[in-house]
Parts: structure tokens; C-alpha cells; sequence
């Protein structure tokens, strides 16, 4: 799950930054206090086929949802497309989107209406994409060979590679740190790897054996940082990515899809695995729980995230559909999406 | 569009195309066994090409006859657009078919050669719609590189067909310019790659078409001279190749791809179909089974011209020969150091029979077939002529080598997709990590050194229906009789036999039915298989093969790293030990010397971008760095 920063970021934003975002969102989380409106809106990116193969026919509709907060229905916008990865925002203006796929790195200027394929033949099967929210017009795309940077939002995009290693350089997640433009955490297939100067240079903070499947930043400590992995269990890093220290509470050797916090909870952290189902932790991961009750039988977890309008935890269970639970995880109920995989899930402040 | 953009067929092609063809016929297969004579006429020999295309086109275009016009696909109605015929029907279901336009390659292109089929014969409105759908239907470019050959050439012609038009016309956001430059930023790399370290998809069964249909769109429509050119190069090189991997027409192993049925069927597949088109020394089948996109090509046929020395080389079998070639793997995105591997290719031809096999490791991570003794028969249509060993191999951490994924959902996924057999024990497609191979002419050393903690520690030998005389030696041989071949196989470890069964639903692994033929499964981590192939006219009897195989000197050991050490049929001392290079008559095999192509056939330096293709005194040369082909003719010496 990705939440876009409110909370942390004031003292240390730029004004327009703190009189176009932060501002609104904290108005927006003071009229959710009054009014219980919500002070997110909440988007997934979702593919709804069933065993699509390149080829098939797509009969379904994939790609971009958002919650109608009002009727709680999922509202697809944008483009039909089966490979999507993961989606991000210009923090300036929600008209400008950015999500990775199969084909490499889309980008919209009006809200979804039309996109264009920003990136070359040679840049393709994106992973994940973020936008930093201190230099928005720099926006971080994973690749699964390295690492692109664009500083013109998109328009073009160059390789910053160096420090990663020539091979194991296969990047599943990248995260930028909220608190510093510049400083961002990349999870790739040997390790968890750190640039403090937008990508010129990284150097390895968490060495594993597979694949970083996941790296997430607290909502409500900046310096407080979670990595799932393939088969090195889940690590925490207290001092903003810089040492790692694994989560002994929650069992390795089988892959970790993706880890979140719950935004109105400070010590409530859930994730998702395949073989594993949905674990979650309520007091900062020195216990874990398998919270699988409810969800279908060897529930085969794809991602989770939390609302952070009312600390309600989602569950996509592969190619079932989508479940909800508002007692995180001890009991479910199915939501809709049938037939879904959810790759990614992003609250972002409403405007 | 222009007049240099019109699309008609070549003049003496019409003539002959279009006689006597006012309206759609149902076409015949012709279903006989082709005589494999070479055909000396060069004009004969065109004019049975043309007829097999007519014949192609004829029988695809049956299938949509009178009141089921409104159901034709896209490969029948670009072949009515080119031969004027049903105009109006073919306006109707292009309406019809952009309506719901489809996403990713195999859209592309067939919407490609309507395009092009129809671009002075559709109406203005379907012309419309057709481009409509590349501006409101984003298109997915695939995760393979037989998909993005497709996709790369479709989206180049298609910004050709339509140049400087904006971005706001394509779904992609690119304007004409730009997509041509993107198509082209690719279709030259992978060229160039091809050219100068290998095909990643070698020998393929079924994809030849994927590659060969694009080039020859390329080669009919490119308006860029240099692109027309390549592409036509390229074509030459696709089907040289095929020349040199085909026994009578058939694909043989080993195989970058290929699938359940013609692993073991080995006429069963599109590769097939272009043996039956550019050579016809192999027969067709009934409705053109299991030809899928061969219709494709038989649209544009008219526009290739088989060359003579490639002709020649697919339908002479007087001659033994051994080809060395490389190749390389699919792309690699982790979990190895290698970004493309190199695959090594052994192949050892013969009338009565083939031996092939690759070295190298794993080059596609669920279709590669490694090695195989494929014999020849006279009619191979049902015939399971094959043998081969292989470790079932099934692994998500393989899968995410290849593949962006996560462990855990390929191998169950892929047996839904078109791959059934891949996560079961007696699966005989697939390579593995933990088989090594070495081939010196007919005989093939495997050796395996299984992970006991693999989902499936076993070793499958195939062990066909249409064997013959099948014998379980005392001496622990099993001599067998395939057509003509003579076959000796010899399990290192303990075996039993399970029924072959076959998957008549490719997206269903629930559904099986048995074959009749059998697998040898050897449930043992360290073990190994040995076989030796020889004509049956080299003995006096089948007795007389087996006392000569029995007599061989073998021995060998499998704890510690399986190892063997035998001296072949052919007088050579085989000495293999897994782990380390294969050893000739005491000399390694030094895989780092092998060139591109190197045998009597195709030879090409590494990285040099030049194919040479001799056939006796003929011989083209087709160099990438010039562009240019030099056919030649070795003067007779006395």
C-alpha cells in the first residue's frame, strides 16, 4: 500500500508544496474528524482476468479503480490494460498519473482520459513507479533490469544504475523517502538498496538472497521502514532504511508479496503471502498472528492495504476477489472484484 | 493512399492465382505423401509453391464460403481482399471486428495484413475502423520475443500506412513518426542480435510463424528500402535454418519451444507447414490441423521466393552431416549472472534419421526440448516418431528468471495456458537444471543430477507407440526399431514403465487419454541415459545391432557426479562427467570456439552478421553489414 504523506511533512515542505498538499490534507483530515467524510480516496490497480495469456481475448475491465466513496463501488478510469503494476500521482495535480505495465511506463495529463507510452522498447515490463513529492517533476520507475529516473515528468527517462549490482539488479518496488527529495529505497533481487541523491548513486542497506518483494515507509514514522521479501521473511528498519533488522515473529522461507501499515493505527502492520495467507502484527511486529479465518481456504494472499479513512484492511486473494475486514483480519467479507488480482493499492488525499 | 503504397499481386502471379476464381471454391487438402525427389525445374518447382499457397488459401477461404461470410477471420479475408473477391463482405465483418478490438500481437498483425490487403479495396469505412481501433485500443506488447517481433512490426507498418498523423491518433500516445521509430528501434536490434550471437527462439516448433509472417510483411510492405531488404535477409536466414533442422520437412530437436503433441508427434506442428510450403517434401493434413497461422503466410507466398541452395539443402538427404551452431537463451532478468545464455547446438543428420541436442542449460524455462533421435518415416502424420530423456522439471524460481513473477502462481498458471503438462511427474516437455547432455554424431550422453528436494526427482525416457521390437536386454540396453533406425537406449538407474498420455485440451491438464506408447520413468536423483542410433541397413539384422551395441565398452558411476565413460558405434571414446566438458577421443569440448553456424551448410563467424549458405556448388551470402546478398556458383571442376 502507498500513502501519500500528510502528517510528517509540514515543517519540512516547501511552500507550495505545504499550500497545494499538505494544507488540504490536513483540512481534509480535520473534516474527517467533524464529519467522518473521507479524507482519502482510495484507488487500486486491479487485473480482473482469469488465466488471461498474451493472445486472449480481454474481456473484462482492468486497470485504474477508485472507490466511490458514496456508494462503495470501484469506478475503473482510464485504460483497459491487464498488466498493470502500479500507479502514482503528481502530488501538484491528480490529473497527472503515472502507472507502469507490461509495455513500460504510461502517463496521463488529464485525469486518464488519454495516456502516452513514455518510455523506449528498451525500458519495458515497469514494476513500480513513485513520484518524489519534494521534486514531483521527478518521478523514480522500477524496471526488472535497473532503475530509471525521469526529471521532466516523464518526458524522458535515464538509467541511474550505479551502485547496483550489474546483476541482481532486477527491481520489484521503489519507495521514495517522504522526508528528504532525493533519498529513495529500492527493492531489487539482492537486496534492499538506498540513493540519497535521486538515483546518481546507490549503495546496498539490506543484502538477501531473492527478491525485495516490497519496501514501505510508516505513515506515522518517517524513519520507520518495512521490507517483505521472497524468502528472507519481513525486515524493519528504525532509522529510515539504513539498517535492517529482521522480524522474527513472522516466518521466512516463503515469499512475502507485500506489507503495510494501518495508517490510523500506529503498531498495526499486515502481509500478504501466497503460501502464507495474511499475517498481521497490533503491537509493532513483536507478535504476529495468521489472520486467514474467513477468507477461502489456502487463501493464496496477493496484496493487502488499509484504509486509512477507518483502518479497514483489504485482501486481494488470488483471482478469487477482493475482501475487506474491519476487525484487521479476524473476521472477512468479500468485496467485489470476482476473479481479481490487485497489484497495488494507493490512498491519496482528497482534493 | 499513393499509388506506391497499393498493394496488387505481381503479374505473373495473378494470372496464374486468379484463373478460373470468380468466386470462393472449396478447396481439397491435398493429403498424399509428396514425393521427396527434388524438383530440378526452377519453374516447376515455383509454380508447385504457388499452388500450395492457392491450395492454403483456397481451403481457408472454403471455410467462410457463401453464408458464412459474417464469421471469416482476418487471415480469410485478407486473402479475398488480395484476390477482390467478397468485397463487400469483407467491409461488413471489418465493421463488425473493430468493434471489440482485440489487445497484444496476435491482434496486431492479422489487423495489419488487412490493412494493408485492403488498403485499395476496403470502403472508406472500414478503412476507418481499422484505424479507429489503433487510437482508442491500447495493445499490449507481450512478455516474448516471437510477441514483440509481431507487435514491433505491426506497429511500424501501421504508422507507415499512416505517417504524420499526432499522438492523439494512437492509443499509445505516440505520434506516426514516433511509432515508426520505436518498431524500428527494435526490429533492428533484435536483427542485429539475431545476426550476430543467435536466435533466442531456435528451432521452434510452432513460432517459426510468429517470426517468418512478420518478416515477410516487412519484406512485401516496408516502404524503407533498408528495412525491405533485412527483412528478406532475414527470411533467407529463418528458413536456412529451418532447411538444416528438418528431417523430410519434420522438426527434430532439439527445439528452443515446443509443445506437449509435437514433442513426440513431430510432424505436428507450424514448422511444418513451412517445410509443406517452401519445399513440399512433407504432406499435409486433413483441414491443415495444427497449421494455425500458416494462412498467414500463404497470403504474401507470392512475394519469397525460396532460394535455390535453401531448397536444396532441406531436400537432399544423400549426405551425413554435422552442424554446430550457437544460440542463445530467452532473456535472463535474475537469479542468473548471465543476461542471455549460450546455447549450444549439436545436430547430426542422416536419411533414415536425426540426432540433436543443445548444451548450454536452460533456454526457455517450460517449452525447451533439449535432445531427441527423431527417425524418418514415410507418412509421419500420427506417428510418434521420437526418443528422448528429460528430468521434469518444475520450479516458480525458474519461472522468475525468465518471467516478472512471483514463485508461486506460474507453474500451476502456465498448465492453463496452453503448457498442461508442466507441473506433472510424467511430463516429457520441458529442460531442467539438472540435465547435461553431450551428442558426438548419433549418440547422446545425459546425465542428471537431480536436487532431491525437486518436486519431481525422475527421469522420463519416451518411449513411443510406434517403436518396434522393443527389447529389455539382459545387459540393461533397450533395443528398439523406429522406421528404418535402429535404436539402443540404456537407463543408468532402475526403472518402471507408465502409461505416454496426451492432453487433447491444451488449457485443460484435468483431461488426459493414453497414447499407448510408454515412459520409462527412472525415480533416481543420479542417473543418466545413453543412446545410440544407427541405420538399420548398417547391420545385417537387428540381432546383429544389438551384439554390436552390447559390445561397446561402458562403464560408468553415478554416486558423487554421475560420469560415463563409453566408446560409440562410431569408434569415438565418449568420456562425460557431470559438471565438466564432455571429452572426445581425450579431447575436451571447447564450447567458447564454437561459432555462430559451422557444418557443411550454414557457417557464420561470431558476432560477424554475415550467413554463409552452401549447398554443393551453390551458395549465398547474406551480410547484414552491407545489406547485401551474393548468390554464387562454385565454377565445375574437372
Amino acid at each position: 500500500m502507498r500513502l501519500l504523506p500528510v502528517r510528517k511533512l509540514l515543517s519540512s515542505a516547501p511552500r507550495f508544496w505545504r499550500r497545494t498538499f499538505l494544507l488540504p490534507a490536513l483540512l481534509a483530515a480535520a473534516a474527517e474528524l467533524s464529519a467522518a467524510s473521507p479524507a482519502y480516496d482510495f484507488f487500486i490497480c486491479a487485473n480482473v482476468n482469469r488465466n488471461y495469456v498474451i493472445g486472449s481475448k480481454i474481456e473484462t475491465t482492468n486497470g485504474l479503480f477508485q472507490r466511490d466513496a458514496k456508494t462503495s463501488e470501484w469506478r475503473h478510469f482510464g485504460y483497459n490494460d491487464t498488466s498493470i503494476s502500479a500507479v502514482a500521482f503528481d502530488p501538484r495535480d491528480r490529473k497527472v498519473i503515472y502507472t507502469t505495465t507490461l509495455n513500460g511506463i504510461w502517463r496521463s495529463l488529464d485525469g486518464g482520459e488519454t495516456w502516452r507510452m513514455t518510455n523506449s522498447w528498451d525500458m519495458t515490463e515497469g514494476r513500480d513507479v513513485e513520484v518524489d513529492p519534494h521534486a514531483p517533476d521527478t518521478v523514480y520507475f522500477a524496471l526488472p533490469d535497473g532503475v530509471a529516473v525521469s526529471t521532466n515528468r516523464g518526458e524522458t527517462w535515464e538509467r541511474r544504475e550505479r551502485g547496483l549490482p550489474e546483476r541482481g539488479k532486477y527491481t520489484q518496488t521503489i519507495a521514495v523517502d517522504r522526508t528528504k527529495a532525493g533519498r529513495v529505497l529500492a527493492g531489487c533481487e539482492k537486496g534492499v538498496f538506498l540513493t540519497e541523491n535521486s538515483g546518481h548513486q546507490w549503495r546496498q542497506v539490506l543484502p538477501t538472497e531473492t527478491t525485495v518483494n516490497d519496501v514501505q515507509q510508516s505513515p506515522h514514522d518517517p524513519k520507520f521502514w518495512l521490507a517483505a521479501t521472497e524468502s528472507d521473511g519481513v525486515w524493519v528498519s528504525r532509522d529510515g532504511g539504513v539498517t535492517w533488522m529482521q522480524f522474527t515473529g513472522v516466518p521466512a522461507g516463503k515469499a512475502f508479496y507485500n506489507v503495510t501499515f494501518d495508517p490510523t493505527k500506529v503498531k498495526r502492520m499486515a502481509v500478504a503471502s501466497w503460501a502464507r495467507g495474511v499475517w498481521t502484527t497490533e503491537d509493532g511486529g513483536k507478535t504476529w498472528m495468521a489472520r486467514n479465518a474467513g477468507l477461502p481456504e489456502n487463501a493464496r494472499a496477493w496484496r493487502v492495504g488499509v484504509d486509512p479513512n477507518e483502518g479497514r484492511l483489504y485482501a486481494s486473494i488470488f483471482q478469487e476477489t477482493l475482501y475487506y475486514s474491519d476487525d484487521f483480519g479476524r473476521t472477512w467479507h468479500p468485496d467485489a472484484l470476482e476473479g481479481s488480482l490487485v497489484n497495488a493499492f494507493l490512498f491519496v488525499p482528497r482534493n | 493512399m499513393t499509388s506506391l503504397l497499393s498493394f496488387s499481386f505481381p503479374r505473373f502471379i495473378s494470372i496464374a492465382l486468379f484463373t478460373g476464381l470468380s468466386a470462393v471454391g472449396f478447396a481439397q487438402a491435398s493429403t498424399a505423401v509428396p514425393s521427396r525427389v527434388p524438383v530440378e525445374s526452377l519453374d516447376v518447382r515455383r509454380t508447385q509453391y504457388l499452388q500450395r499457397a492457392e491450395e492454403m488459401s483456397q481451403w481457408r477461404m472454403s471455410l467462410y464460403a457463401d453464408d458464412k461470410l459474417d464469421k471469416m477471420d482476418m487471415s480469410a479475408m485478407s486473402m479475398m481482399l488480395s484476390r477482390g473477391l467478397n468485397i463487400e463482405a469483407c467491409n461488413a465483418r471489418v465493421l463488425e471486428l473493430m468493434k471489440e478490438p482485440g489487445t497484444g500481437p496476435f491482434w496486431m498483425f492479422p489487423t495489419t495484413m488487412v490493412a494493408y490487403t485492403g488498403r485499395d479495396r476496403l470502403s472508406t469505412e472500414a478503412k476507418a475502423a481499422i484505424r479507429d481501433a489503433w487510437r482508442t485500443t491500447r495493445q499490449l506488447r507481450g512478455d516474448t520475443e516471437n510477441h514483440w517481433v509481431m507487435y514491433h512490426t505491426a506497429l511500424y507498418l501501421m504508422a507507415q500506412l499512416y505517417p504524420d498523423e499526432p499522438a492523439s491518433s494512437w492509443a499509445n500516445g505516440l505520434s506516426s513518426t514516433e511509432n515508426l521509430a520505436e518498431g524500428e528501434g527494435w526490429l533492428l536490434d533484435w536483427m542485429n542480435l539475431t545476426t550476430t550471437i543467435g536466435q533466442g527462439e531456435y528451432n521452434p516448433t510452432h513460432y517459426i510463424g510468429e517470426y517468418a509472417i512478420p518478416m515477410l510483411m516487412l519484406a512485401t510492405w516496408a516502404e524503407d528500402p533498408a528495412m525491405k531488404q533485412r527483412a528478406h535477409m532475414m527470411l533467407d536466414w529463418i528458413f536456412a535454418e529451418l532447411a538444416t533442422v528438418t528431417l523430410d520437412g519434420m522438426p527434430r530437436g532439439p527445439n528452443s519451444r515446443t509443445d506437449d503433441t509435437s514433442v513426440v508427434e513431430r510432424w505436428n506442428a507450424l514448422a511444418t507447414y513451412f517445410s509443406w510450403q517452401l519445399f513440399g517434401n512433407v504432406p499435409s493434413g486433413e483441414g491443415y490441423a495444427g497449421w494455425g497461422w500458416g494462412n498467414y503466410f500463404a497470403v504474401l507466398a507470392p512475394y519469397y521466393e525460396v532460394p535455390e541452395v535453401i531448397y536444396r539443402i532441406a531436400t537432399d538427404r544423400k549426405h551425413d552431416y554435422v552442424q554446430h551452431d550457437r544460440a542463445r537463451s530467452r532473456r535472463i532478468w535474475r537469479y542468473s549472472d548471465e543476461h542471455m545464455r549460450p546455447i549450444y547446438k549439436t545436430q547430426y543428420l542422416r536419411k533414415n534419421y536425426a540426432v540433436g541436442s543443445h548444451q548450454g542449460g536452460i533456454s526457455d524455462p517450460i517449452q525447451s526440448h533439449v535432445w531427441d533421435v527423431t527417425w524418418a518415416v514415410n507418412d509421419p502424420r500420427g506417428v510418434h516418431n521420437t526418443m528422448f530423456s528429460m528430468h521434469p522439471h518444475s520450479s516458480g524460481k525458474v519461472m522468475q528468471m525468465f518471467f516478472c513473477t512471483f514463485p508461486e502462481p506460474m507453474p500451476g498458471g502456465v498448465t492453463y495456458e496452453g503448457k498442461p503438462s508442466y507441473d506433472s511427474a510424467n511430463k516429457l516437455l520441458g529442460c531442467s537444471p539438472y540435465e547435461q547432455v553431450m551428442q558426438d554424431h548419433d549418440t547422446v550422453i545425459a546425465l542428471y543430477d537431480i536436487d532431491p528436494a525437486e518436486k519431481f526427482p525422475q527421469v522420463n525416457g519416451f518411449f513411443s507407440k510406434d517403436l518396434q521390437d522393443v527389447t529389455e536386454h539382459k545387459s540393461g540396453w533397450i533395443f528398439a526399431r523406429g522406421g528404418g533406425t535402429y535404436l539402443a537406449y540404456r537407463p543408468l538407474a532402475a526403472y518402471h514403465w507408465e502409461p505416454h498420455i496426451r492432453y487433447p485440451n491444451g488449457r485443460d491438464p484435468t483431461v488426459t487419454e493414453e497414447t499407448g506408447g510408454r515412459i520409462l520413468v527412472s525415480p533416481h536423483v543420479k542417473n543418466g541415459t545413453i543412446l545410440q542410433a544407427a541405420s538399420a541397413d548398417e547391420f545385417a539384422s537387428f540381432a546383429a545391432f544389438q551384439r554390436a551395441i552390447v559390445a561397446l565398452p561402458l562403464s560408468f558411476e553415478l554416486s558423487g557426479s554421475p560420469t560415463v565413460k563409453f566408446t560409440s558405434l562410431r569408434g569415438h571414446e565418449l568420456s562425460f562427467r557431470y559438471g565438466s566438458a564432455p571429452v572426445v577421443d581425450g579431447q575436451a569440448i571447447n564450447y567458447d570456439d564454437w561459432k555462430l553456424f559451422e557444418g557443411p551448410h550454414l557457417n557464420s563467424d561470431l558476432g560477424s552478421g554475415i550467413l554463409t549458405i552452401t549447398h554443393g556448388r551453390l551458395g549465398r551470402v547474406l551480410d547484414f553489414n552491407s545489406l547485401s546478398i551474393t548468390d554464387m556458383v562454385v565454377p565445375q571442376t574437372r
